[in-house]
């Protein structure tokens, strides 16, 4: 007995729980724990009305700790110490156990033996909430500077909204030009503007801005620090490294256009030729339309070349490319624009000229285009014989007749890839998808934010957009990032290490230990000892166990915490 | 079935021709009153795609169309049908049997 006031909620989860683990039986063990003041079972205990409950038990009741014993601590640690702060308990008071994905979830089998694992999981939650203490977050200021990599559309536009709002930007680009690949495509859809002339304007507004530096032929090769604070290294065209302290750092590296293997539809014959090459084809000799000295009189399009690859084969590309249908549509009236007597065949699996771009494809058929689709399992062929190229589909709206069809051009309609940007990765620490896209936090509700704080992804670097939407991510990404700035401090999680300095001997084990350069020699009394830096400290407790005089330890996480957990685990039912 | 390219724009010379939109729904095949199989859903199809040889060989269920205008009058897709049929005629009356234009 510590004289501690603990309140346990046993959460049912709607079932989740309560079907596998006996939840009442959990209640009536805990309760007869020492220091438990009390112990509840609520259906849900994240929703609002048994928040309140719990509230007003914090309150009636004094409490000085509450265990919640419910899902994940990655799903709801969040909630329940927003509920113990507006309860007037400091959060780092709260505890959460994981009853449904460590337990019930796992032992459906047997609800005897989930139930008993429960009550041990319960009893070391209240043994480690007996001896928390409270904790203030870390409140540290940030930097109103922001690093943008890649200045391609989506990172001119972050740029420059960053510096709307007095955010100064260092943007990065590794090329010798800024404009990525928007800038050689020609027009684009839906309103016929070219994409150097988009590019011309960001570029030029980026240039009028005093608080915008671009470095072209550069680099970030490392980043220190943390979220609001990140020290960053470009190694820029000169060959130069340069160091910046920015607040956020915005990652807008773009994609790459797929490049098919050699015979893949053809590729490699002569009059075979991608998406991109031909929107640059017509971007430099628009009429008339010629290809390698020959006047070009009919089109044939094979789309998803690079996309939507069965997932039964390794490195396939799975995804649908999103802005491929539309551009090649409205290639076609492009095309057709320019000598309508062109004849063009699209060889499609599905169209996807979603959203608003529906009307590309009908002006496209409008205009003579003609659109034949085939399946997945039965792909067309493409190939070259003494009159020329020769590409045979089966034509779903003439039951599968086999139609061939002798154009002057084959393109391919290729998809994004992810770049291979495997240095860049390695510095920011972000996570890669299997897809090779970077990958956000949550798909829906935090689709430009990493897991790593005050990294954001933009643009076609998450996953395959068109302009349009290459934008919104890029102005999402400014908003992220103007939250955190313009604020001026950021709240760190005090999880962080902390060292006894009566204990510490200065053996600097825990300096080599520490991945995060936390850790350094000051002076204490008449010895040395070590120090921990809690802004940099990532709290993951590398120094903790290499220590032989166990001075260090994890606020939160301490050896006396840990310890008790175990004996409660360990402990037999009564 | 082999496509030629040529073939729409040498249709085109005598009058507009236009399908494009056609959706293959066969509206205008269920609701024709001689019943005409091929007509116009597939044939238009045929034409599109620059297929002549079936054109050609179809003359008699061409010409056998009474141009009511049943199909056309209910096409979702709003396809002249009539005259596309007449300018299939005026085609096969000069490039296939010669005649002179009227």
């Amino acid at each position: 007995m510590t004289g501690r006031r603990i309140g346990v909620v046993v959460c049912q989860c709607g079932g989740n729980i309560s079907d596998y683990v006996d939840t009442e039986k959990v209640r009536r063990e805990i309760e007869k724990e020492g220091d438990v003041a009390v112990a509840k079972v609520e259906m849900f205990a994240c929703s609002d009305a048994a928040q309140q409950a719990t509230i007003q038990d914090i309150k009636d009741k004094k409490l000085d700790g509450v265990v919640v014993c419910s899902c994940s601590p990655k799903l709801h640690t969040a909630t329940f110490r927003a509920m113990a702060s507006r309860a007037g308990l400091n959060p780092y008071e709260y505890t959460q156990v994981n009853l449904r994905e460590q337990c019930s979830w796992a032992h459906t089998h047997d609800k005897d033996a989930a139930t008993e694992k429960g009550i041990k999981l319960v009893r070391a939650g209240v043994a480690k909430t007996r001896l928390s203490e409270p904790l203030t977050r870390i409140r540290v200021d940030t930097v109103p500077q922001a690093v943008v990599i890649g200045a391609g559309v989506a990172g001119l536009r972050s740029a420059l909204a960053l510096s709307d709002l007095g955010i100064s930007v260092h943007l990065v680009e590794k090329s010798s030009k800024a404009g990525g690949q928007v800038a050689r495509w020609g027009t684009l859809f839906p309103n016929d503007r070219t994409g150097s002339e988009l590019v011309d304007r960001l570029v030029h507004e980026v240039s009028s801005r005093e608080n915008i530096v671009l470095y072209l032929n550069s680099e970030l090769v490392g980043k220190e620090g943390r979220v609001g604070d990140f020290t960053v290294k470009i190694r820029t065209g000169t060959a130069d490294t340069i160091t910046l302290e920015v607040g956020a750092i915005v990652v807008a590296t773009g994609f790459d256009p797929y490049t098919p293997k050699q015979g893949e539809f053809g590729f490699g014959l002569p009059g075979v030729i991608t998406l991109p090459e031909f929107k640059e084809l017509l971007a430099q000799h628009p009429n008339p339309i010629v290809y390698q000295g020959r006047p070009i009189r009919s089109v044939a399009y094979v789309y998803c070349v690079g996309s939507r690859g069965p997932t039964n084969e390794e490195g396939n590309h799975t995804y649908c490319s999103r802005y491929c249908c539309s551009a090649t549509s409205h290639l076609a009236t492009v095309v057709s624009g320019l000598d309508p007597s062109v004849r063009q065949f699209h060889l499609f699996r599905d169209i996807r000229t979603y959203g608003k771009y529906e009307h590309l494809y009908e002006t496209a058929l409008r205009r003579g285009s003609v659109y034949l689709r085939f399946t997945e399992e039965d792909p067309p062929t493409v190939a070259r014989d003494t009159g020329g190229l020769v590409v045979k589909v089966h034509d779903r709206l003439l039951a599968g007749e086999e139609v061939e069809i002798r154009p002057d051009l084959v393109v391919l309609v290729t998809g994004m890839v992810a770049r291979e940007n495997d240095a860049l990765t390695r510095a920011l620490k972000i996570p890669v998808g299997q897809d090779g896209f970077y990958r956000e936090v949550h798909v829906k509700l935090r689709p430009v934010e990493t897991v790593v704080d005050g990294v954001f992804i933009v643009g076609a670097a998450q996953g395959p957009k068109n302009v349009a939407e290459s934008v919104q991510s890029a102005l999402a990404s400014v908003s992220k990032s103007a939250a955190l700035l313009m604020k001026g401090y950021v709240d760190l999680d005090p999880l962080v290490a902390r060292v006894d300095p009566s204990l510490c001997v200065w053996c600097d084990e825990c300096t080599k230990a520490c991945p995060y350069g936390a850790i350094s020699e000051v002076e204490y009394g008449d010895k040395h000892v070590a120090e921990v830096n809690s802004v940099l400290c990532k709290g993951e407790g590398a120094c903790v166990p290499v220590c032989p005089k166990q001075a260090v330890s994890v606020r939160g996480y301490t050896n006396e915490q840990i310890l008790s957990m175990i004996d409660a685990l360990a402990k037999e039912a009564a | 079935m082999k496509v030629d390219s040529g073939f729409l724009h040498t249709l085109h010379l005598g009058g507009e021709f236009d399908a494009n939109l056609c959706m293959n729904c066969g509206t205008c095949t269920a609701l024709c009153p001689l019943g005409i199989e091929l007509m116009p859903r597939k044939l238009f199809r045929r034409v599109l795609l620059g297929d002549k040889e079936s054109v050609v060989g179809q003359s008699e269920t061409i010409f056998s169309c009474l141009l009511c205008r049943m199909c056309e009058s209910n096409c979702p897709a709003g396809i002249h049908i009539a005259e596309n049929v007449r300018s299939l005629r005026t085609y096969l009356n000069h490039e296939v049997y010669g005649l002179a234009e009227a």
